[in-house]
Protein backbone atom coordinates (compact mmCIF):
# COMPACT_ATOMS: atom_id res chain seq x y z
CA UNK A 1 0.00 0.00 0.00
CA UNK A 2 2.84 2.34 0.83
CA UNK A 3 4.57 1.52 -2.41
CA UNK A 4 2.11 3.04 -4.84
CA UNK A 5 4.73 4.85 -6.76
CA UNK A 6 7.02 1.83 -6.81
CA UNK A 7 4.10 -0.18 -8.11
CA UNK A 8 3.56 2.51 -10.70
CA UNK A 9 7.15 2.15 -11.83
CA UNK A 10 7.01 -1.62 -12.08
CA UNK A 11 3.61 -1.45 -13.73
CA UNK A 12 4.77 0.91 -16.41
CA UNK A 13 7.83 -1.26 -16.94
CA UNK A 14 5.55 -4.28 -17.36
CA UNK A 15 3.48 -2.40 -19.88
CA UNK A 16 6.58 -1.56 -21.82
CA UNK A 17 7.62 -5.18 -21.70
CA UNK A 18 4.27 -6.43 -22.96
CA UNK A 19 3.75 -4.20 -25.90
CA UNK A 20 7.29 -2.96 -26.36
CA UNK A 21 8.26 -4.97 -29.46
CA UNK A 22 5.30 -3.76 -31.47
CA UNK A 23 6.07 -0.15 -30.68
CA UNK A 24 9.70 -0.73 -31.49
CA UNK A 25 8.79 -2.27 -34.81
CA UNK A 26 6.50 0.44 -35.90
CA UNK A 27 8.18 3.46 -34.44
CA UNK A 28 11.71 2.37 -33.46
CA UNK A 29 11.92 5.02 -30.79
CA UNK A 30 14.37 5.27 -27.95
CA UNK A 31 13.37 3.31 -24.82
CA UNK A 32 13.14 6.44 -22.74
CA UNK A 33 10.30 7.72 -24.88
CA UNK A 34 8.41 4.42 -24.79
CA UNK A 35 6.16 5.12 -21.87
CA UNK A 36 5.14 8.46 -23.28
CA UNK A 37 4.21 6.87 -26.62
CA UNK A 38 2.27 4.17 -24.84
CA UNK A 39 0.27 6.56 -22.73
CA UNK A 40 -0.70 8.67 -25.69
CA UNK A 41 -1.56 5.54 -27.65
CA UNK A 42 -3.77 4.23 -24.87
CA UNK A 43 -5.82 7.39 -24.78
CA UNK A 44 -5.87 7.81 -28.54
CA UNK A 45 -9.40 6.49 -28.76
CA UNK A 46 -10.68 9.13 -26.39
CA UNK A 47 -8.67 12.10 -27.55
CA UNK A 48 -7.42 12.66 -31.10
CA UNK A 49 -6.97 16.41 -31.19
CA UNK A 50 -3.25 17.15 -31.10
CA UNK A 51 -3.63 20.34 -29.10
CA UNK A 52 -5.52 18.71 -26.25
CA UNK A 53 -3.59 16.85 -23.60
CA UNK A 54 -4.63 13.18 -23.54
CA UNK A 55 -5.54 11.49 -20.28
CA UNK A 56 -3.38 8.78 -18.80
CA UNK A 57 -5.82 6.63 -16.89
CA UNK A 58 -3.12 4.48 -15.25
CA UNK A 59 -1.12 7.42 -13.99
CA UNK A 60 -4.31 9.02 -12.76
CA UNK A 61 -5.22 5.91 -10.82
CA UNK A 62 -1.81 5.92 -9.15
CA UNK A 63 -2.25 9.57 -8.22
CA UNK A 64 -5.61 8.81 -6.66
CA UNK A 65 -4.06 5.91 -4.73
CA UNK A 66 -1.22 8.03 -3.46
CA UNK A 67 -3.55 10.84 -2.46
CA UNK A 68 -5.68 8.36 -0.54
CA UNK A 69 -2.58 7.04 1.19
CA UNK A 70 -1.51 10.57 2.23
CA UNK A 71 -4.98 11.29 3.58
CA UNK A 72 -4.95 8.05 5.60
CA UNK A 73 -1.51 8.78 7.01
CA UNK A 74 -2.39 12.31 8.11
CA UNK A 75 -6.11 12.23 8.92
CA UNK A 76 -5.79 15.11 11.39
CA UNK A 77 -4.59 17.63 8.84
CA UNK A 78 -5.70 16.53 5.38
CA UNK A 79 -9.21 17.80 4.73
CA UNK A 80 -9.61 16.79 1.12
CA UNK A 81 -7.68 15.15 -1.69
CA UNK A 82 -8.57 15.79 -5.30
CA UNK A 83 -7.27 15.17 -8.78
CA UNK A 84 -7.77 17.92 -11.33
CA UNK A 85 -8.88 17.41 -14.89
CA UNK A 86 -5.27 17.66 -16.04
CA UNK A 87 -4.13 14.81 -13.75
CA UNK A 88 -2.63 16.84 -10.96
CA UNK A 89 -2.90 15.68 -7.38
CA UNK A 90 -4.02 18.30 -4.87
CA UNK A 91 -3.98 17.88 -1.10
CA UNK A 92 -6.06 20.39 0.86
CA UNK A 93 -4.83 20.72 4.42
CA UNK A 94 -5.70 22.70 7.53
CA UNK A 95 -3.41 25.72 8.08
CA UNK A 96 -2.00 24.42 11.39
CA UNK A 97 -0.88 21.22 9.67
CA UNK A 98 1.13 22.64 6.81
CA UNK A 99 4.52 21.93 8.41
CA UNK A 100 3.75 18.30 9.36
CA UNK A 101 2.24 17.58 5.95
CA UNK A 102 5.16 19.05 4.02
CA UNK A 103 7.64 17.29 6.33
CA UNK A 104 5.84 14.02 5.66
CA UNK A 105 5.84 14.54 1.90
CA UNK A 106 9.50 15.50 1.92
CA UNK A 107 10.84 12.76 4.17
CA UNK A 108 8.58 9.79 3.49
CA UNK A 109 10.45 7.10 1.59
CA UNK A 110 7.71 6.60 -1.00
CA UNK A 111 7.08 10.31 -1.57
CA UNK A 112 10.42 12.15 -1.42
CA UNK A 113 9.05 15.48 -2.59
CA UNK A 114 12.38 17.05 -1.79
CA UNK A 115 12.03 20.08 -4.05
CA UNK A 116 9.73 23.01 -3.40
CA UNK A 117 8.99 24.37 -6.85
CA UNK A 118 6.87 27.34 -5.86
CA UNK A 119 4.55 28.89 -3.31
CA UNK A 120 1.61 30.80 -4.74
CA UNK A 121 -1.28 32.73 -3.30
CA UNK A 122 -4.89 33.05 -4.38
CA UNK A 123 -7.24 35.76 -3.14
CA UNK A 124 -10.98 35.08 -3.06
CA UNK A 125 -12.46 37.95 -1.02
CA UNK A 126 -15.91 36.36 -0.67
CA UNK A 127 -14.63 33.50 1.49
CA UNK A 128 -14.30 33.47 5.26
CA UNK A 129 -10.60 32.66 4.86
CA UNK A 130 -9.91 34.68 1.75
CA UNK A 131 -6.35 33.61 0.93
CA UNK A 132 -5.32 30.25 -0.45
CA UNK A 133 -1.64 29.40 -0.13
CA UNK A 134 -0.52 26.84 -2.71
CA UNK A 135 2.69 24.81 -2.33
CA UNK A 136 3.92 23.06 -5.50
CA UNK A 137 6.25 20.18 -4.74
CA UNK A 138 8.39 18.06 -7.04
CA UNK A 139 9.72 14.59 -6.34
CA UNK A 140 12.88 14.16 -8.35
CA UNK A 141 13.14 10.54 -7.25
CA UNK A 142 9.76 9.50 -8.64
CA UNK A 143 9.34 12.22 -11.29
CA UNK A 144 6.09 13.28 -9.74
CA UNK A 145 4.45 16.49 -8.65
CA UNK A 146 1.96 17.29 -5.93
CA UNK A 147 0.14 20.44 -4.90
CA UNK A 148 -0.63 21.23 -1.27
CA UNK A 149 -3.18 23.92 -0.54
CA UNK A 150 -4.08 25.65 2.69
CA UNK A 151 -6.02 28.75 3.63
CA UNK A 152 -5.80 31.84 5.82
CA UNK A 153 -7.10 35.39 6.14
CA UNK A 154 -5.43 38.79 6.51
CA UNK A 155 -4.68 38.42 10.21
CA UNK A 156 -4.17 34.71 10.78
CA UNK A 157 -0.49 33.79 10.72
CA UNK A 158 0.68 30.66 8.93
CA UNK A 159 3.67 28.62 10.07
CA UNK A 160 6.72 29.19 7.94
CA UNK A 161 8.02 26.09 6.17
CA UNK A 162 11.51 27.57 5.97
CA UNK A 163 12.79 24.84 8.32
CA UNK A 164 11.54 22.16 5.94
CA UNK A 165 12.43 23.77 2.61
CA UNK A 166 15.12 26.45 2.48
CA UNK A 167 13.60 27.61 -0.81
CA UNK A 168 10.53 28.81 1.07
CA UNK A 169 12.39 31.83 2.43
CA UNK A 170 11.98 34.10 -0.57
CA UNK A 171 8.67 32.58 -1.67
CA UNK A 172 7.13 33.40 1.70
CA UNK A 173 8.56 36.87 1.59
CA UNK A 174 6.88 37.27 -1.79
CA UNK A 175 3.53 36.07 -0.42
CA UNK A 176 3.91 38.44 2.53
CA UNK A 177 4.68 41.33 0.20
CA UNK A 178 1.98 40.63 -2.38
CA UNK A 179 -0.87 39.40 -0.15
CA UNK A 180 0.03 40.48 3.37
CA UNK A 181 -0.13 36.97 4.83
CA UNK A 182 2.07 36.81 7.91
CA UNK A 183 4.35 33.78 8.29
CA UNK A 184 5.16 32.92 11.90
CA UNK A 185 8.77 31.95 12.70
CA UNK A 186 10.12 33.15 9.39
CA UNK A 187 13.78 34.12 9.90
CA UNK A 188 13.82 37.17 7.64
CA UNK A 189 10.31 38.33 6.76
CA UNK A 190 10.45 41.66 4.92
CA UNK A 191 9.43 43.13 1.58
CA UNK A 192 10.99 41.65 -1.55
CA UNK A 193 9.26 43.14 -4.62
CA UNK A 194 7.72 46.45 -3.65
CA UNK A 195 9.53 49.72 -3.00
CA UNK A 196 10.44 50.84 0.52
CA UNK A 197 7.59 52.77 2.03
CA UNK A 198 5.05 51.14 -0.30
CA UNK A 199 1.68 50.77 1.35
CA UNK A 200 -0.74 47.96 0.64
CA UNK A 201 -0.45 44.53 -0.89
CA UNK A 202 -0.78 44.60 -4.70
CA UNK A 203 -2.12 41.07 -5.34
CA UNK A 204 -5.13 41.53 -3.13
CA UNK A 205 -8.31 41.76 -5.12
CA UNK A 206 -9.28 45.03 -3.40
CA UNK A 207 -6.04 46.70 -4.49
CA UNK A 208 -6.80 48.90 -7.51
CA UNK A 209 -5.14 48.06 -10.81
CA UNK A 210 -3.61 51.53 -11.02
CA UNK A 211 -2.39 51.58 -7.42
CA UNK A 212 -2.90 54.37 -4.91
CA UNK A 213 0.16 56.53 -5.58
CA UNK A 214 2.37 57.62 -8.42
CA UNK A 215 6.08 58.27 -8.13
CA UNK A 216 8.02 60.90 -10.07
CA UNK A 217 11.31 62.77 -9.91
CA UNK A 218 10.87 66.34 -8.70
CA UNK A 219 13.43 68.64 -10.23
CA UNK A 220 12.99 71.44 -7.68
CA UNK A 221 13.37 69.16 -4.65
CA UNK A 222 16.05 67.02 -6.34
CA UNK A 223 14.48 63.78 -5.17
CA UNK A 224 11.73 61.30 -5.94
CA UNK A 225 8.34 62.29 -4.59
CA UNK A 226 5.27 60.12 -3.96
CA UNK A 227 1.88 61.59 -4.79
CA UNK A 228 -1.65 60.20 -4.61
CA UNK A 229 -2.92 59.07 -7.97
CA UNK A 230 -5.69 60.92 -9.69
CA UNK A 231 -7.40 59.42 -12.71
CA UNK A 232 -10.22 60.80 -14.78
CA UNK A 233 -13.24 58.54 -14.58
CA UNK A 234 -13.22 57.46 -18.22
CA UNK A 235 -9.75 55.93 -17.93
CA UNK A 236 -10.88 53.68 -15.14
CA UNK A 237 -13.53 51.73 -17.04
CA UNK A 238 -12.41 48.44 -18.56
CA UNK A 239 -14.47 45.75 -20.21
CA UNK A 240 -12.64 42.62 -19.14
CA UNK A 241 -15.19 39.98 -20.11
CA UNK A 242 -14.96 38.79 -23.67
CA UNK A 243 -18.20 37.77 -25.39
CA UNK A 244 -16.37 34.87 -27.10
CA UNK A 245 -15.13 31.62 -25.67
CA UNK A 246 -11.41 31.65 -26.35
CA UNK A 247 -10.46 28.05 -25.65
CA UNK A 248 -13.42 25.78 -26.48
CA UNK A 249 -11.08 22.78 -26.63
CA UNK A 250 -10.32 23.16 -22.94
CA UNK A 251 -13.89 23.65 -21.83
CA UNK A 252 -14.07 20.53 -19.68
CA UNK A 253 -10.52 20.33 -18.34
CA UNK A 254 -11.42 21.76 -14.98
CA UNK A 255 -13.27 18.65 -13.85
CA UNK A 256 -12.00 17.87 -10.37
CA UNK A 257 -12.25 14.38 -8.98
CA UNK A 258 -12.54 13.93 -5.23
CA UNK A 259 -10.20 11.27 -3.89
CA UNK A 260 -10.61 11.67 -0.15
CA UNK A 261 -10.71 8.22 1.45
CA UNK A 262 -13.46 8.93 3.98
CA UNK A 263 -15.96 9.80 1.28
CA UNK A 264 -14.88 6.78 -0.72
CA UNK A 265 -15.59 4.39 2.15
CA UNK A 266 -18.98 5.76 3.14
CA UNK B 1 -33.62 42.14 23.99
CA UNK B 2 -30.63 40.95 25.95
CA UNK B 3 -31.03 37.42 24.62
CA UNK B 4 -31.20 38.74 21.06
CA UNK B 5 -28.05 40.69 21.65
CA UNK B 6 -26.34 37.66 23.14
CA UNK B 7 -27.32 35.58 20.14
CA UNK B 8 -25.88 38.14 17.75
CA UNK B 9 -22.46 38.08 19.45
CA UNK B 10 -20.46 35.29 17.86
CA UNK B 11 -17.12 34.42 19.38
CA UNK B 12 -14.43 32.93 17.21
CA UNK B 13 -11.23 31.35 18.39
CA UNK B 14 -8.37 32.92 16.45
CA UNK B 15 -4.66 32.37 16.43
CA UNK B 16 -2.72 35.33 17.90
CA UNK B 17 0.04 36.97 15.88
CA UNK B 18 2.25 38.15 18.75
CA UNK B 19 0.26 39.48 21.69
CA UNK B 20 -2.14 37.57 23.89
CA UNK B 21 -3.64 40.53 25.74
CA UNK B 22 -4.20 44.27 25.38
CA UNK B 23 -1.42 44.99 27.89
CA UNK B 24 0.93 42.90 25.82
CA UNK B 25 0.11 44.73 22.59
CA UNK B 26 0.31 48.10 24.36
CA UNK B 27 3.79 47.23 25.59
CA UNK B 28 4.86 46.34 22.07
CA UNK B 29 3.52 49.59 20.66
CA UNK B 30 5.35 51.64 23.30
CA UNK B 31 8.55 49.70 22.70
CA UNK B 32 8.30 50.41 18.98
CA UNK B 33 7.64 54.09 19.64
CA UNK B 34 10.68 54.30 21.90
CA UNK B 35 12.85 52.51 19.38
CA UNK B 36 11.85 54.98 16.66
CA UNK B 37 12.28 57.91 19.05
CA UNK B 38 15.82 56.88 19.94
CA UNK B 39 16.76 56.38 16.33
CA UNK B 40 15.49 59.76 15.13
CA UNK B 41 18.71 61.74 15.90
CA UNK B 42 20.72 59.15 13.97
CA UNK B 43 18.25 59.21 11.08
CA UNK B 44 18.50 63.01 10.91
CA UNK B 45 22.28 62.89 10.75
CA UNK B 46 22.45 59.90 8.38
CA UNK B 47 19.98 61.18 5.79
CA UNK B 48 20.33 64.48 4.00
CA UNK B 49 16.79 65.66 4.77
CA UNK B 50 15.62 69.23 5.39
CA UNK B 51 14.06 68.28 8.75
CA UNK B 52 15.36 68.53 12.28
CA UNK B 53 14.90 66.15 15.19
CA UNK B 54 11.94 68.04 16.56
CA UNK B 55 10.00 67.83 13.29
CA UNK B 56 10.77 64.12 12.97
CA UNK B 57 9.52 63.46 16.51
CA UNK B 58 6.33 65.32 15.70
CA UNK B 59 5.86 63.25 12.53
CA UNK B 60 6.48 60.05 14.49
CA UNK B 61 3.79 61.02 16.97
CA UNK B 62 1.43 61.83 14.10
CA UNK B 63 2.02 58.46 12.45
CA UNK B 64 1.26 56.59 15.67
CA UNK B 65 -1.80 58.69 16.49
CA UNK B 66 -3.16 57.91 13.02
CA UNK B 67 -4.03 54.43 14.36
CA UNK B 68 -5.09 55.44 17.88
CA UNK B 69 -8.60 54.02 17.43
CA UNK B 70 -7.49 50.53 16.49
CA UNK B 71 -8.65 48.12 19.18
CA UNK B 72 -8.18 44.66 17.64
CA UNK B 73 -5.06 43.07 19.13
CA UNK B 74 -4.17 41.30 15.91
CA UNK B 75 -4.49 44.48 13.84
CA UNK B 76 -2.27 46.29 16.36
CA UNK B 77 0.26 43.46 16.12
CA UNK B 78 0.26 43.63 12.33
CA UNK B 79 0.84 47.40 12.47
CA UNK B 80 3.67 46.90 14.98
CA UNK B 81 5.29 44.31 12.72
CA UNK B 82 5.10 46.66 9.74
CA UNK B 83 6.44 49.50 11.87
CA UNK B 84 9.40 47.39 12.92
CA UNK B 85 10.12 46.52 9.29
CA UNK B 86 9.98 50.22 8.36
CA UNK B 87 12.34 51.06 11.21
CA UNK B 88 14.83 48.48 10.03
CA UNK B 89 14.59 49.72 6.45
CA UNK B 90 15.27 53.27 7.65
CA UNK B 91 18.06 52.55 10.13
CA UNK B 92 19.98 50.25 7.80
CA UNK B 93 19.70 52.92 5.10
CA UNK B 94 17.90 50.67 2.63
CA UNK B 95 15.58 53.62 2.25
CA UNK B 96 16.72 56.68 0.36
CA UNK B 97 15.99 60.35 1.03
CA UNK B 98 12.85 60.24 -1.09
CA UNK B 99 11.45 57.30 0.90
CA UNK B 100 12.03 59.05 4.24
CA UNK B 101 10.63 62.34 2.98
CA UNK B 102 7.52 60.52 1.74
CA UNK B 103 6.20 60.64 5.33
CA UNK B 104 5.74 64.42 5.02
CA UNK B 105 3.99 64.38 1.61
CA UNK B 106 5.27 67.94 1.05
CA UNK B 107 4.69 67.85 -2.70
CA UNK B 108 1.00 67.06 -2.33
CA UNK B 109 -1.26 70.10 -2.54
CA UNK B 110 -4.09 69.99 -0.07
CA UNK B 111 -7.46 69.78 -1.75
CA UNK B 112 -9.78 72.74 -1.09
CA UNK B 113 -12.66 71.77 1.18
CA UNK B 114 -14.71 75.00 1.15
CA UNK B 115 -17.17 75.94 -1.57
CA UNK B 116 -15.23 78.83 -3.08
CA UNK B 117 -11.99 76.90 -3.11
CA UNK B 118 -13.63 73.99 -4.93
CA UNK B 119 -15.28 76.40 -7.37
CA UNK B 120 -11.99 78.09 -8.18
CA UNK B 121 -10.30 74.71 -8.49
CA UNK B 122 -12.85 73.78 -11.16
CA UNK B 123 -13.74 70.38 -9.71
CA UNK B 124 -16.88 69.03 -8.07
Amino acid sequence: MASNILRKLSCSLKNVGLSGPRVCQTLSVAPSALSRCLSSEAAAGAETRPTVRPHDAVAREHLVDFGRYVAECLPKFVQKVQVTGTDELEVLVAPEGIVPVLTFLKDHHNAQFASLADIAGVDVPSRLYRFEIVYNLLSLRFNSRIRVKTYTDELTPIDSVNDVYKAANWYEREIWDMFGVFFADHPDLRRILTDYGFEGHPFRKDFPLSGYVEVRYDDARKRVVVEPLELAQEFRRFELNSPWEQFPNFRDTSVIEDATPTTEKK
Amino acid sequence: MSSGKAASVVTRQVRPILSLSHDDSRRRVLALYKAWYRQIPHIVTEFDIPKNTKQCQQKLREEFLKHKDVKDIRVIDMLVIKGQMELKETVTKWKQVGHVMAYWKDSVNKKPDDFLGKFLDGKD
